[in-house]
């Protein structure tokens, strides 16, 4: 028994091909999710993506979206999707430090706001690296 | 010199010749018509002049032919792009409907949809990178401009988002009207640029600074007609729609509502009304988290897919027009030079003719 899962991004679909199990960030924490599962919508929060196939874990970081469970079919919408073997390591690190001064430095609502959606982000990204396991 | 037109300006005006007989002073896309019409006669160039225009017209030719090319070849990539954004819009769409329904009786609250009395007004204007497009980027300055002076006359605060080179050099040259940022198009529209667009619209809408957001862009109807539309992004209403419930009409009359149909966005000339058979949305869906919260999760992503298809319809309206301005930049060139050969082997003749004349009398005088 497998499950279908399919991640697609305004772009261009990233992943649509059977897996054996995945594990979602979302708003109110991980959630595992297994062949039979019962029909959810849940919405992602910005954060990383497991999926295992075979024996293998793979990792993606996924910013922010929603998904859909039902019929052994994993429908994920996210405004972007990187896999972590395509995440250049030294980038999203550098990305991750302008994020954090960005924020020490903001100032107003409006420039918080907008570099706390910056900070999560790039920390997503070096966590979906550094999970490798 | 007489041809006073500079060949890169190959509208019809370029067409015109100053004749010897017409004031010098006068601008030569005055009489477009008269001197169009009569160039073949009125051209008094030397024949070697002649052959420098020819030549010149020939690779302006070259030039804008090329140009056309082209573009008529990324309009085809920018179908393409909208055809893959067209599985996520599809599911996107199929989604918010279905969890519309479950919240028809709820009472929501999410950020994005709270309509709050109108007070300051964010244009986000949407331009090309580049010119040698024919009226695009001025039809849809003109629409803002038309607008700005609309908020002024109703008593509004606003502030433009410029997106594009075009815009942005044009409202850096103005100053009095308030700009918040510039962003820079880029070749193919994709939903990082979007994304940035979107998060910068997202923090002024959320943080109060504004209370409405409009987009301003180049809707895509077929190849030869495209149209500046205004097109309200925020407040955002759950059920894709927007009611101005404030009482403030500060819509403009033309003002595209959202509407939920994945019919638009195609680029596609006959704009194909392809629908995907929706599944059967499963009535035992549970909610992991509360619906609200699930709204709020979908409509950030409806706010970049809508922000996306804006960038890829007005970068497709970019290029058709260049395209079209292209194609008669073409046929201007090959008029141009049709007419320009006519008299430079009409001139030649009459060299030939002359000098055999020349020759036959000067036999003739001998005998």
């Amino acid at each position: 028994m497998t499950l279908k899962l399919c991640v697609l991004t305004p772009n261009r679909i990233v992943w649509d091909s059977e897996v054996k199990e995945i594990i979602l960030s979302t708003n109110s924490g991980q959630i595992g999710v297994l062949p039979n599962h019962a029909p959810i919508a849940t919405a992602i929060d910005i954060g990383i993506l497991r999926i295992r196939l075979n024996d293998q874990w793979l990792t993606m970081a996924l910013m922010g979206g929603f998904a859909r469970i039902g019929n052994n079919e994993i429908t994920v919408l996210v405004n972007d999707a990187e896999k972590s073997g395509d995440i250049d390591p030294q980038e999203a690190q550098q990305t991750l430090e302008i994020a954090e001064a960005a924020l020490r430095k903001a100032e107003g609502k409006r420039q918080t706001i907008e570099a706390n959606l910056a900070l999560r982000r790039a920390r997503t990204r070096v966590e979906a690296i550094n999970a490798i396991s | 010199m007489w041809v006073s037109s500079k060949p890169s300006t190959l509208d019809s005006s370029s067409l015109s010749f100053r004749s010897s007989f017409i004031n010098p002073l006068q601008i030569p896309s005055s009489n477009p018509s008269n001197s169009s019409k009569s160039s073949s006669s009125s051209v008094h160039c030397s024949l070697r002049e002649l052959r420098n225009r020819i030549d010149s017209v020939t690779n302006t030719k070259k030039i804008t032919e090329a140009m056309k090319l082209v573009a008529a070849a990324k309009v085809r990539r920018a179908q393409e792009a909208v055809v893959n954004a067209r599985p996520f819009s599809e599911t996107l769409v199929e989604v918010l409907y279905s969890i519309n329904e479950q919240l028809q009786t709820e009472d929501v609250d999410v950020p994005l949809t709270s309509v709050r009395p109108v007070k300051k007004v964010a244009l986000v204007v949407i331009t090309g990178d580049r010119g040698l497009c024919g009226g695009f980027n001025n039809a849809i300055l003109k629409k803002a401009e038309a607008r700005i002076r609309e908020l002024k006359t109703l008593g509004l605060e606003f502030t433009v988002i410029s997106v594009g080179k075009k815009g942005n050099t044009y409202f850096l040259r103005r100053p009095y009207i308030p700009l918040d940022k510039y962003l820079d198009g880029s070749n193919l529209p994709t939903a990082k640029e979007a994304q940035a667009i979107a998060d910068d619209v997202f923090s002024l809408f959320v943080s109060e600074e504004v209370d409405k957001v409009e987009l301003l862009y180049t809707k895509f109807v077929s190849l030869v007609k495209s149209d500046p539309v205004i097109h309200t992004l925020l407040p955002l209403s759950p059920k894709g729609e927007i009611c101005d419930i404030n009482g403030i009409c500060v819509d403009a009359a033309e003002d595209e509502f959202f509407r939920l149909t994945t019919k638009e966005g195609k680029l596609t000339v006959e704009r194909d009304v392809v629908r995907t058979e929706t599944m059967d949305f499963s009535p035992i869906l549970q909610f992991e988290q509360d619906p609200v919260q699930i709204l709020d999760a979908l409509l950030p992503l409806y706010l970049n897919s809508q922000i996306l298809r804006a960038l890829q319809e007005s970068l497709a309206s970019e290029l058709a027009a260049r395209m079209t301005a292209m194609g008669n930049a073409t046929d201007n060139a090959v008029e141009l030079k049709k007419n320009l050969s006519r008299v430079y082997n009409r001139q030649r003749q009459a060299k030939i003719t002359g000098e055999i004349l020349e020759i036959v009398a000067g036999a003739d005088a001998l005998v």
